[in-house]
This record gives structure tokens, C-alpha cells and sequence, in this order.
């Protein structure tokens, strides 16, 4: 498959397709003619759509950064005892009971390796793939995905729940740049707090639609001079931004995806009454709804971010509410249906030291981490990669966070080869791997 | 577009007298040829292209024939003539034909390269861009035709950062099965190409490339030393102006290092820049579309030339006179009068007042002073108010919070640490307070360290950011250039190499971290060698080339190298070269200028370079030229632009200039940025914005601004989110801002549902609340609220109207709310127009 490693770094998908039917061709007993196989290619090119099975992502935002060796990795560095899954051969730390049950539903990546030693810098590159630069902005992973495949249903194509209290430096680092605010992420208030109302999407209380309609005949009276006198494209936009902005206050499936009231206490308590468990649930409902693309970002303020008392941290206060919410999610999506369609990615910015530090902690490790990822099509119950005795270094698959985007933007039909040209003609690789190459989708996760 | 083309075609008939251009052309080798053109002078002066209407005749059919109009091709050596009739009027050119029975040898540059650049194989969107495309990779308009050579018969993928190519070699030619060369094969698309055909098989250049490769595909002749050399490519003519739908052939002539010339105009690849202005036959005739400029950019043999092209509007009747303030004015309407474009009328005293105001202050004037200026018959009172507005606190709060934005004033990028940011910000403040000369407000940013408080945007996150990023920062900021192309290759639009932008990194070299966090600061070693407890011996530090992997030296961009060890402190030399670089005065008005046009002379406003040329190249060099004679300073240079009868014209375009963005010939509508709409939010429903510290970060202990602040007044903007800002598109400031104020629906559902338009309306203290409570009529809130929000009184129809819809509404309250939130929705209070 040498020909395919080259391919996928310098061809589009489809003429990487097309590629491989000539290789076919050129073999010649296949007796094959060219028609032939540009009637093939032809197929190929629109199978990038058709065979793509995911039509949203719920990325699972674990801030701070988790113990590849206390979570996905085991290793015998880590205090607790690695425990067996309903895959076998396959083993996860005793702080993941409940995953554990659910591996099939899960394939794991235990090569991962970025760059940024500390939050800001690997924050930024966890989310948009590129190293944080002061002359220029990136867009996130999941603008990219709202822009590639659009809204649905009126819903806004992107959203973080919660969005960032504190500290919202890194809520930057999930936005759209140069694709501009209709790509930026919705900033969802935190679900699990008694006030949660969503602002922007429902018209204040005690506002009648039948008052919005009076404004707006206020508004066709007042703005009627000055456009008829100034002329402007942007009076056209504008107008037809408020048509759409009326369309989704007033549809009742918006409204509807964002209230957790229509939800049983008994899915309420499935997923864990905290910030983490509600996040996750809202984020199924807005992926159900139609939103393509949602940061579950309940861990905030660097919460993985164990320097010290990993252990303690790890146990007590950050897996629970993981292995909960994961497992409820992973459930009703899976009994839905709706998991085929929809990939849930768990992961933070980095991995954390194999030694544990004086303080008992252990600090940030960008070169080796692991992370996990299922549904929308892609093979799970498997394991992608190995780092060696104590989950220090990769040894085998070195996976970057382009090959990462590559295969969300494979399994999502995207063609992942694509750049963006930014407003001055700088190109822009939307899953960028190393050494300036094009990211890969990591082949064990597709096809038989 | 028809009705203009008959016009120009109406228009020929005038034509006084008739040349051929050249009028001597001598044709050398085999298959030979010249492009002749044949002009007519009508009875104005002007030349029009007329040889596709003139008749053609070679006097020695033997010696030379015409195909495809009027190229002329040598048949057989000698001297002949061609004569051109049209329109009763005829002209005769010399044709020397010589060697014509001489075949050039084979050249893979001209004869292969040739057909890359002619075809746009190797243009920089295809090919010839920095990676390539789809893994093969040829040099930009085939500079380096050893290198594209080698990719064709040997193959390869191209990588960024090193020579060495990755992977499979796979050749683009076939010798075995010369048909089956991928190169052919894409190209007339046997197999499917991206790039869609290029040429049809069995055409010409085809042909040439199958020939190549039955041969054996040789480099050829190798265009050694001795061999002549293109060094450049000429235009005829030069630059044109046409009028819409007028067509008009160029002549590309290559000229060679021994003095030979050799006409190129069908070798050539040209490119329209804007398609809307002009276009280009495949023949190469450019018609003009529309009033407007462009450019075509010719390229061949790695030469390339630029020709302009002005399309100007239909002859104007009673073109208005019109007297300048000052240069600004003579320069502008200068050009407006080249291209038959009317200025509009000057501003009313309103639309002037709301203008001026919000471009100096960001702040919409107060009814009362709305009245006032109206009021006032003095006929320098505009120049009163300008002097005023620039005199003002107003004044201080806009540009630091200008200045604070472009500088990336903000907590976390600049140091984690409130102190450092509330003293960099102070700093801004201070130099805009005094008007301190722009030059040294800049040595004092670039050369910055240690305690100097605008050192902390060298510290984001208290990390030092990698010394080729704080480069590209400092270079867009001050010399309104993107270096940052160069860093991995040499910038593909522009003259800047790879090595000059490691040399320029280099001088941020020595830059090291001194202190614990979060109180750490950032110095340069000395001589640029590392001294430290736990290092043995001083170090020499450096930057390494990312291709070499030598360590550079800094070097300024003509070349002149600073060695580490000959200065203390190479970053304080780089910022005196930037500072007294004409490019430095250019890009620092070019900026200040955009703030008041909504574009800049160079547009976009930090992207300088060769092929992204001046609207007003004279107008720019004199506003650069005052700006350092009067010791740059920032006000004198705002106070001549707003003065200029230019920026004071209406935004009520005439028929004439409706169409033009570009040249200033009336007021273009801007949106506001966030801030500036949130504060005039806040001033026209008298409720000021409470900003909530969304952070409790180290020693910043969060909570709400004080009462009556405004947004342009907030320190770090990074800590006061609101869904008002992130609609609006307010930059973070963690990368050089650039804010996009076009129209959002995020900004839709904030408007009809978001709390800035809805929580104003109706509160003890807000403006119509209080005016009710005071037992004022509907007129006197309508007339209030259209001087605040819109700097003009109600016409007698929009007062109508609006009584008519306050009698429709179920409650006054309610009519007046609704009315309010209409105002504060409008577009005209939107824009600064």
C-alpha cells in the first residue's frame, strides 16, 4: 500500500481515488480499458459523499488533559489496576468500569502525539490543528465541520455546552477565524445549573412574536430612508439573515433541542447531575436535532490538569463523571440509531507524565497521549497504535491531530485533503499533520 | 454593455491617420513570426486598435505570409513590406526575414517550459504553486526548468522544508509508450486532471511534448553561458485606457542579454486581475467591460510584466468644477476627472458632524450638539469641531482603544499578569494622550524588554512565542507586510526569500525569560550568547535555518548583515532600520487613512507588495512624505485627511460614480465595529453596558465594570465576554485583529432576541423612559431619538409614518419600546456612512 501513503498526502481523496484505479488498470490481466475505469473513478469521486455515514461529532472535551496510564493506556506506572472490557484483549484502568462494558462501541488510539507543552499552545492545536500564531487566526475543528456540511433543521451548525465561565481564553481557540461568526461555535450556559436558559435562540420573556412584528414594521419605517438613499449589499444580507434569525426563533424544533424539561430525571440521573453528565445529554439532543458539531466541554478551567494528587484526582474527582456520562451517552445513542451517524470523540490537549511528580502529581506530556473515538461508521472495539512500558513514547502508529481531523472529516464525507485560502492567499491544510503533510484517516477505522 | 459598445463603435469612423506596430520587424529562424498591430489616431489624439477592421497585404508573398489575421510569418530570407488599409487611409512596416531555413535546436526551457506557462500549467494557483498540486510540482512561470525537468522524468513529491522528495518517484513521461505519458495524459484529460484539459491532442503543443519524449526526452540545449537570455518582457502599449466595450491587442516583446528581441505575444500567459473591469480573448485582445482599473499581469520564460488598464465612464456633460482643500483633494479628483467620474455633493453639516465624529472619537454626537452645529454660521466650523473632536478625552479613550486593539492589548496573551497589561495599556494611552511621535512609540514596541511595558506582547502566556512569529508580527504591524510566507519558502507574490526572513528572525534571536512567573520578564543576552547559572559557558544563541540548518545571522532585508558579537542589542538596530524605512510612513498612513475610508490606499491594509499595488500610488508617498516631515505625529496627519473635501463628501452617489469603491468619489457606508455600535447603543437609549469580568484568573479578582463606562474604554478585552461582541465579530487579540463587520445571523438573533436590544428599552434613567416620565409628546421623543441615533431630524414622511404605527400598537409603552428597538436595529445606525 505504499502508493496509498503517497496518494493521501498529496492528492484530493478523489485523485487518490483515481489513482488506485489507474495502478488497477496498469496491471493490465485485469483487462481493464480505460472507459472502464474512468466509469469506476467517476463512482469513486461521488463515494466520498455516499459511503460517508456521519452526519454529526460530539467532541468530548476533557481540559487539563488525562493520564494516558490511568485511562485508556494502562501501564504499570499508574497506580491503579488495569481491567478487562467486553472486547477481549483489550484492557482500560479500573477508573473506566462502565466504559469498559462498552468497548465495542469504542476503538482506541493510543499513539496519539501533538505539540504545546503547556494549555495555551496545545489547547489551540488540539482545536484547530495548527500552532497558535499572532499574525494569523485558525478556524476550530468544528467550525470547519459546520462549514463543509452545513446546518440542518435551523439549527446552529456548531456549539460548546458549557461555554467557558472562566478563563475564556481557550473559547477562542474553538472558533472560526477567517470563516466568520456563522461558523463560530454557539456558546451553550452551563445544563446542569438550576437558571440554564438559552439567550439569543428564544425571544425574552414577556416579548409576544406578535410584538417582535410590530418592531419589525417599526424597523421597515425608520431604516426606509437611509436605504433608499445609501446604497449597500449588505441591506440585502441583513435582511435576509433576519428572515432566518425569525425562522429559528420561531421553530419549534430549536426551542425543543435546547430544553432539558422534556427529558425523564430517570436520563437526567443516567448521565449524572453535573455539568459533565448534562452537557453530554444536551449535546445529544442538539445532535439529534441537527446541530453537526458539539463541544461537550463540562471539564473546565483545566480540570484534568493534575499536578499534583493525580491519583486522588484521577479517581475521586474526574473519571466518575466521565465514565458516567460517557456510558449514558454511548447508550442512547446506540439504541437510537442515531450513533451511526454521529462520532463521539473523548480527548483532552495532551497526555500527562509517566513519573509522578513531587507533589504527586504528574505533569503535561504532548508526545504520547490517548484518546477514544467511536460511531458515525467507523470500526471500533480495537486498539490503534501502542506506546511503549510506560506509555512514554510511541512505538508503534504515530497518530498526529491531522490524521485525527482527517478521519472525522473522512467518516464525515469531507474531503480532507482540502485548504482554505485565508483572506490574503495564505493556504490553509484543514487537517494538518506533521511536517506540513496532509493529515491521514487512520485506516483501521474504515472499511471491513 | 451593448449600448456602450456600439457607442465605441460609433467613435471609430474618426480616425485621421494609420501606423503598424512595430514598423520594422525582423524575423529570425525557422517559423519565425511577428504580431503586428494597426493603429488609427482619431481626430482627439487617441490611438485605437483597429486591425481586425484593416485590410493586410505582404508585398513578397515569397518572402513572408499572413496567417490568423495579422501575424506575419517569415517564409524565405529577404526584405519585404506589409501595408495595412482602413478607412481610406493606409501605412506600410518593413519585414527582414533572415536564417529561415534555420532550425533552432531543441531547448527543454523554451520548448517544453514555454507550453507550462502558456497553458497555466505552472501558474501559482496550479503547479506552480509553493507544494505543488496533486504531488506535482513545477517552478512558478518555469524559473528553475532544471528542477521542473527533473520532476517530469524522474518524479518525486515535494515537501515544504527540505529537498528531499517523500515517497514513490513516479515519472510524468512514458519513453517506452510516449502516448501514455502521464504528462500528455492529463494534460488532454485521457486521464481525469483537476486542472481540466490543457490542450487538444495532436494540437501543436502536444505534438511538441510527444516529439520530446519519442526522442528520448533531452534537456537539450543547455542555455548556458553563452546562449542569450531572456531578461525582460516588454508591453506594448505600456498601459491602456479604453472606454467600455472597446477592444484592444498588446504586443509582448522578449527581450535578450545580447540586445536581440523577439516578439512573444503568443507564448505568453496573461491573466486579467479584475474580470468584471476588462477581459481577455484567447487571442489575447483585452476588451473593456466597465468604468474601473485593473491590471494584467503577462508572464513568460520567468519574466513577467504588468500593463494597466483603466476603463473610463462616457464623457461627462458639465463635469462640476470643483476647488481642493488641500493635496489630499487634488490628487483624488485628479484621477476622478482621468475616468469621467463626478465627485458627489459635500456632506450636509449632519452627515459631516456624525462622521467626523465617530471617526475621531467613536462616539455619535449629542442632540444638543447636533443642534448646535447646525446652527452655527461661522464658515470655519467645521474645521472648529475637528479641532475640538481631536482635542478631546473622546479622542484618547478611541485611538488607545485603536491602538490597544492592533497592539493586542489583552490579559492572557500578554503576560497572565494585570499589572503588566493595565501598564501596557497606560503606555498606549499615554502616547496617544501626548501625541507622541509615532516612530519612537514604535522603536519603543520592537525594541521592547525587561520593564518596558510594551515588552508584554513578547510574553503571551508567559511563553516566549518562537522568534520567527514575533517577527512576522512586528513587520505587519509597522511595515504593513506579510512576511510569513517566506518562513517556509520564498513568498510566493513577492520578492521576499526564505533567507531574508530567517535573517529578519534573527535579530529576535536572543530573547530569553528572567524571573518566576507571573512576574517574569524578557531580556536580550548581550552579544547573543546565553549566560546562565546552569550552563557552563557562554553559548552563542541563534536562529537555524529550517532548510540549511546553519545558524543565521540578522540581516535587514537589503542584506546587511548585524552580527551577534558586533552589537549589544541587535533588536534596538532593527528598529531603527524599520522605523526610518520608507515602508514604515507608508503602511503607518495607509492604516490611519483606512480608519476614515473603510479601505486604504493599499488595500487590505497590511498587505504591501508589488502585485497588490496603491489605488493613488502619489497620494500615498505625499501623505507618507508630510507624515515624517512633520515628525510623525498622528494628529496633524487625521486633522489634513478630515479637513480634505474628499473625506467630507456626501454618501449620495450620482450617476456617474454610483459604481466606484474605490476611488473616493463619494462616502462609502462602514459598519461599525462592536464596540463603537454597542456605545452608540448605550448613547441612544441612555443606558450604559456593565461589562462582567468573565475571569477570576491569578490576582485578577473578576466582577462588574464601574457604572457608565463604555466598551471602547475596556482594558483587556479578552475579559468581558458578551454575546453582543462575539456577533459583532470584536477580534480577541491573540493574532494581529483583523474584524469582519459584515452582516451575521448571529447579529439577527441578538437583535431580535439578545439582551443588549431588548434590556435598554424600558428603565428609570433611559432615555424615553425619562422623557415620558417629563410628559414629553411622540414628536419630541421621535425628534430625540433620530438626532441621537442618527445625527438628523425626522423627514415629514418618516414622522408620519411612525405616529401612524404608535397609534397602531395596543399600548404607548410598548410603541415606544418597539420604536426605540427599530432605531437601534437600523442599518443607519449601523454604519457610519
Amino acid at each position: 500500500m505504499a502508493y496509498r501513503k503517497l496518494g493521501c498526502l498529496h492528492e484530493s481523496a478523489t485523485q487518490s481515488a483515481r489513482r488506485d484505479f489507474l495502478r488497477v488498470g496498469s496491471l493490465g490481466f485485469l483487462g481493464m480499458t480505460l472507459s472502464q475505469s474512468l466509469r469506476l473513478q467517476a463512482a469513486s469521486a461521488s463515494t466520498l459523499q455516499q459511503s460517508a455515514k456521519a452526519k454529526s461529532c460530539i467532541l468530548v472535551w476533557l481540559e487539563g488533559g488525562p493520564a494516558q496510564m490511568d485511562t485508556w493506556d494502562p501501564k504499570p506506572n499508574s497506580s491503579f489496576r488495569p481491567i478487562s472490557t467486553n472486547v477481549s484483549g483489550i484492557q482500560v484502568s479500573e477508573l473506566l468500569p462502565e466504559s469498559a462494558k462498552r468497548m465495542d462501541k469504542l476503538a482506541l488510539i493510543r499513539s496519539m502525539s501533538s505539540f504545546g507543552d503547556d494549555h495555551p499552545q496545545a489547547v489551540h492545536y488540539a482545536a484547530c490543528g495548527h500552532l497558535h500564531n499572532p499574525a494569523m487566526a485558525f478556524p476550530s475543528l468544528g467550525s470547519i465541520v459546520g462549514k463543509e456540511l452545513g446546518p440542518r433543521n435551523a439549527m446552529p451548525p456548531y456549539a460548546i455546552v458549557p461555554r467557558w465561565e472562566k478563563g475564556r481564553q481557550y473559547e477562542d481557540y474553538f472558533r472560526s477565524a477567517f470563516l466568520g461568526p456563522d461558523y463560530d461555535p454557539m456558546l451553550v450556559p452551563d445544563p446542569s445549573k438550576d437558571n440554564f436558559a438559552v439567550t439569543d435562540l428564544s425571544l425574552p420573556k414577556g416579548l409576544a412574536p406578535a410584538a417582535v412584528e410590530n418592531r419589525r414594521s417599526f424597523l421597515d419605517i425608520v431604516d426606509n430612508n437611509y436605504r433608499s438613499k445609501v446604497a449597500s449589499a449588505e441591506h440585502a444580507k441583513m435582511d435576509a439573515f433576519q428572515a432566518k434569525a425569525w425562522e429559528m426563533l420561531l421553530a419549534p424544533g430549536v426551542q425543543k433541542a435546547f430544553d432539558l424539561s422534556s427529558e425523564s430525571d430517570k436520563t437526567k440521573d443516567a448521565y449524572g447531575r453535573n455539568s459533565v453528565g448534562q452537557s453530554l445529554l444536551l449535546a445529544r439532543r442538539l445532535v439529534e436535532a441537527g446541530t453537526r458539531f458539539v463541544t461537550a466541554a463540562g471539564y473546565h478551567a483545566n480540570s484534568w490538569d493534575t499536578h499534583s494528587d493525580n491519583d486522588k484526582g484521577h479517581r475521586d474527582r474526574l473519571t466518575p463523571p466521565l465514565d458516567q456520562g460517557l456510558a449514558a451517552l454511548l447508550d442512547d445513542l446506540s439504541a437510537s440509531g442515531l450513533y451511526d451517524e454521529t462520532i463521539v470523540i473523548v480527548m483532552g490537549e495532551f497526555g500527562r507524565t509517566p513519573d509522578i511528580n513531587p507533589g504527586l502529581g504528574r505533569d503535561h506530556w504532548p508526545q504520547c497521549w490517548s484518546l477514544a473515538l467511536g460511531g458515525g461508521g467507523l470500526n471500533t472495539g480495537m486498539v490503534v497504535g501502542e506506546s511503549d512500558e510506560r506509555a512514554a513514547n510511541v512505538v508503534d502508529r504515530k497518530t498526529s491531530i491531522g490524521d485525527l481531523f482527517a478521519t472525522v472529516y473522512k467518516a464525515m464525507g469531507i474531503d480532507w485533503t482540502k485548504e482554505y485560502m485565508t483572506p490574503v492567499g495564505r493556504p490553509i491544510k484543514i487537517a494538518n499533520s506533521f511536517q506540513d503533510s496532509t493529515g491521514e484517516p487512520v485506516r483501521e477505522l474504515f472499511g471491513a | 454593455m451593448l449600448v456602450f459598445a456600439a457607442v465605441a463603435a460609433a467613435a471609430d469612423p474618426a480616425v485621421v491617420s494609420l501606423r503598424i506596430v512595430p514598423a520594422e520587424s525582423r524575423l529570425t529562424g525557422s517559423g519565425a513570426s511577428q504580431q503586428l498591430l494597426v493603429l488609427g489616431k482619431t481626430a482627439e489624439g487617441a490611438e485605437i486598435d483597429v486591425t481586425g477592421e484593416a485590410s493586410l497585404v505582404v508585398a513578397d508573398p515569397a518572402a513572408a505570409e499572413l496567417r490568423e489575421g495579422a501575424r506575419v510569418f517569415g517564409t524565405s530570407d529577404g526584405a519585404t513590406e506589409v501595408t495595412a488599409s482602413y478607412a481610406g487611409l493606409s501605412s506600410t512596416a518593413k519585414l527582414e526575414i533572415s536564417g529561415s531555413a534555420d532550425h533552432r535546436p531543441f531547448s527543454f526551457a523554451r520548448d517544453v517550459g514555454g507550453i507550462f506557462t502558456r497553458r497555466g500549467c505552472n501558474g501559482k494557483g496550479c503547479h506552480g504553486g509553493v507544494k505543488g498540486q496533486a504531488g506535482f510540482k513545477l517552478s512558478d512561470n518555469g524559473v528553475h526548468p532544471h528542477d521542473d525537468y527533473k520532476w517530469i522524468v524522474e518524479g518525486g513529491t515535494f515537501r515544504v522544508l527540505t529537498d528531499e522528495p517523500l515517497g514513490d518517484a513516479t515519472p510524468r513521461i512514458n519513453v517506452d509508450k510516449p502516448e501514455a505519458s502521464l504528462l500528455l495524459q492529463k494534460a488532454v484529460m485521457e486521464i481525469p486532471h483537476g486542472g481540466g484539459p490543457r490542450f487538444e491532442k495532436g494540437s501543436d503543443d502536444y505534438n511538441t511534448i510527444l516529439e520530446w519524449v519519442r526522442e528520448g526526452a533531452p534537456y537539450g540545449e543547455e542555455g548556458g553561458s553563452n546562449e542569450p537570455k531572456i531578461v525582460r518582457l516588454e508591453a506594448f502599449p505600456s498601459g491602456l485606457v479604453l472606454d467600455p466595450g472597446q477592444k484592444h491587442r498588446v504586443l509582448i516583446t522578449a527581450h535578450y542579454d545580447d540586445g536581440r528581441t523577439e516578439d512573444f505575444t503568443h507564448q505568453v500567459l496573461a491573466t486579467v486581475h479584475d474580470t468584471g473591469i476588462a477581459s481577455m480573448s484567447s487571442d489575447g485582445v483585452i476588451e473593456a467591460r466597465q468604468p474601473g482599473e485593473t491590471a494584467v499581469l503577462v508572464k513568460a520564460a520567468g519574466r513577467s510584466v504588468r500593463i494597466g488598464v483603466g476603463v473610463v465612464g462616457a464623457e461627462l456633460e458639465n463635469y462640476p468644477e470643483i476647488s481642493a482643500n488641500n493635496f489630499i483633494d487634488e490628487e483624488v479628483f485628479a484621477k476622478l476627472r482621468r475616468f469621467n467620474i463626478a465627485p458627489s455633493k459635500l456632506s450636509s453639516d449632519e452627515e459631516f458632524l456624525r462622521r467626523v465624529c465617530l471617526d475621531l472619537t467613536g462616539r455619535l454626537p449629542p442632540p444638543e450638539r447636533v443642534k448646535q452645529f447646525v446652527a452655527d454660521k461661522s464658515p470655519d466650523k467645521r474645521e472648529k469641531v475637528v479641532d475640538a473632536l481631536l482635542g478631546s478625552p473622546e479622542y484618547v479613550d478611541y485611538w488607545t482603544f485603536r491602538f490597544a486593539d492592533l497592539y493586542r492589548v489583552a490579559l492572557f496573551p500578554v503576560g497572565i499578569n494585570p499589572k503588566w497589561t493595565q501598564a501596557y495599556y497606560e503606555w498606549i494611552r499615554d502616547a496617544i494622550d501626548r501625541d507622541r511621535p509615532y516612530d519612537e512609540v514604535a522603536r519603543e514596541r520592537i525594541a521592547a524588554q525587561g520593564y518596558s511595558p510594551a515588552s508584554r506582547h513578547y510574553l503571551p502566556y508567559l511563553v516566549i512565542p518562537p522568534a520567527e512569529n514575533m517577527m512576522g508580527e512586528e513587520m505587519r504591524v509597522f511595515l504593513g507586510r506579510r512576511f510569513d510566507c517566506a518562513q517556509c519558502h520564498d513568498h510566493p507574490y513577492e520578492e521576499w526569500t526564505q533567507d531574508q526572513f530567517w535573517g529578519l528572525t534573527a535579530f529576535f534571536g536572543p530573547m530569553f525569560k528572567l524571573g518566576g512567573n507571573p512576574s517574569s520578564v524578557i531580556f536580550d543576552f548581550p552579544d547573543g550568547k546565553e549566560i546562565a547559572a546552569d550552563v557552563p559557558s557562554p553559548t552563542p544563541l541563534g536562529v537555524f535555518h529550517p532548510r540549511t540548518k546553519e545558524p543565521v545571522q540578522p540581516a535587514f532585508l537589503d542584506g546587511r548583515v548585524v552580527p551577534y558579537d558586533q552589537s549589544e542589542f541587535p533588536r534596538r538596530e532593527l528598529a531603527e532600520w524599520m522605523t526610518s524605512h520608507k515602508f514604515f510612513a507608508e503602511a503607518t498612513v495607509n492604516r490611519i487613512w483606512s480608519n476614515f475610508f473603510g479601505r486604504g490606499i493599499v488595500d487590505p491594509i497590511d498587505d504591501f507588495r508589488s502585485t497588490n499595488p496603491p489605488t493613488h500610488p502619489e497620494l500615498l508617498a505625499k501623505l507618507a512624505k508630510g507624515f515624517a516631515d512633520q515628525g510623525y505625529h498622528l494628529k496633524p496627519l487625521m486633522r489634513t485627511i478630515v479637513l480634505s473635501k474628499t473625506y467630507q463628501l456626501s454618501n449620495i452617489a450620482n450617476e456617474s460614480n454610483a459604481a466606484d469603491k474605490i476611488n473616493y468619489s463619494h462616502a462609502l457606508p462602514r459598519a461599525l465595529d462592536a464596540e463603537i455600535l454597542l456605545d452608540a447603543i448605550a448613547d441612544v437609549t441612555g443606558v450604559a453596558e456593565r461589562f462582567d469580568v468573565g475571569t477570576n484568573r491569578g490576582d485578577w479578582k473578576g466582577g462588574i465594570t464601574p457604572m457608565g463606562g463604555r466598551a471602547v474604554q475596556l482594558k483587556e478585552g479578552d475579559l468581558y465576554p458578551t454575546a453582543f461582541f462575539d456577533a459583532y465579530g470584536r477580534p480577541n487579540r491573540f493574532s494581529v485583529p483583523e474584524r469582519d463587520t459584515s452582516p451575521k445571523l448571529t447579529q439577527a438573533l441578538h437583535m431580535l432576541a439578545g439582551t443588549t436590544y431588548n434590556e435598554k428599552l424600558w428603565k428609570p434613567g433611559a432615555r424615553v423612559y425619562d422623557l415620558v416620565e417629563a410628559g414629553a409628546s411622540d414628536d419630541a421623543i421621535i425628534e430625540e431619538l433620530f438626532l441621537a441615533a442618527f445625527t438628523r431630524s425626522p423627514t415629514p414622511a418618516e414622522r408620519k409614518a411612525i405616529q401612524a404605527q404608535i397609534a397602531a400598537t395596543p399600548t404607548r409603552e410598548q410603541a415606544l419600546q418597539d420604536l426605540q428597538w427599530a432605531i437601534v436595529s437600523a442599518r443607519e445606525l449601523a454604519e457610519n456612512h
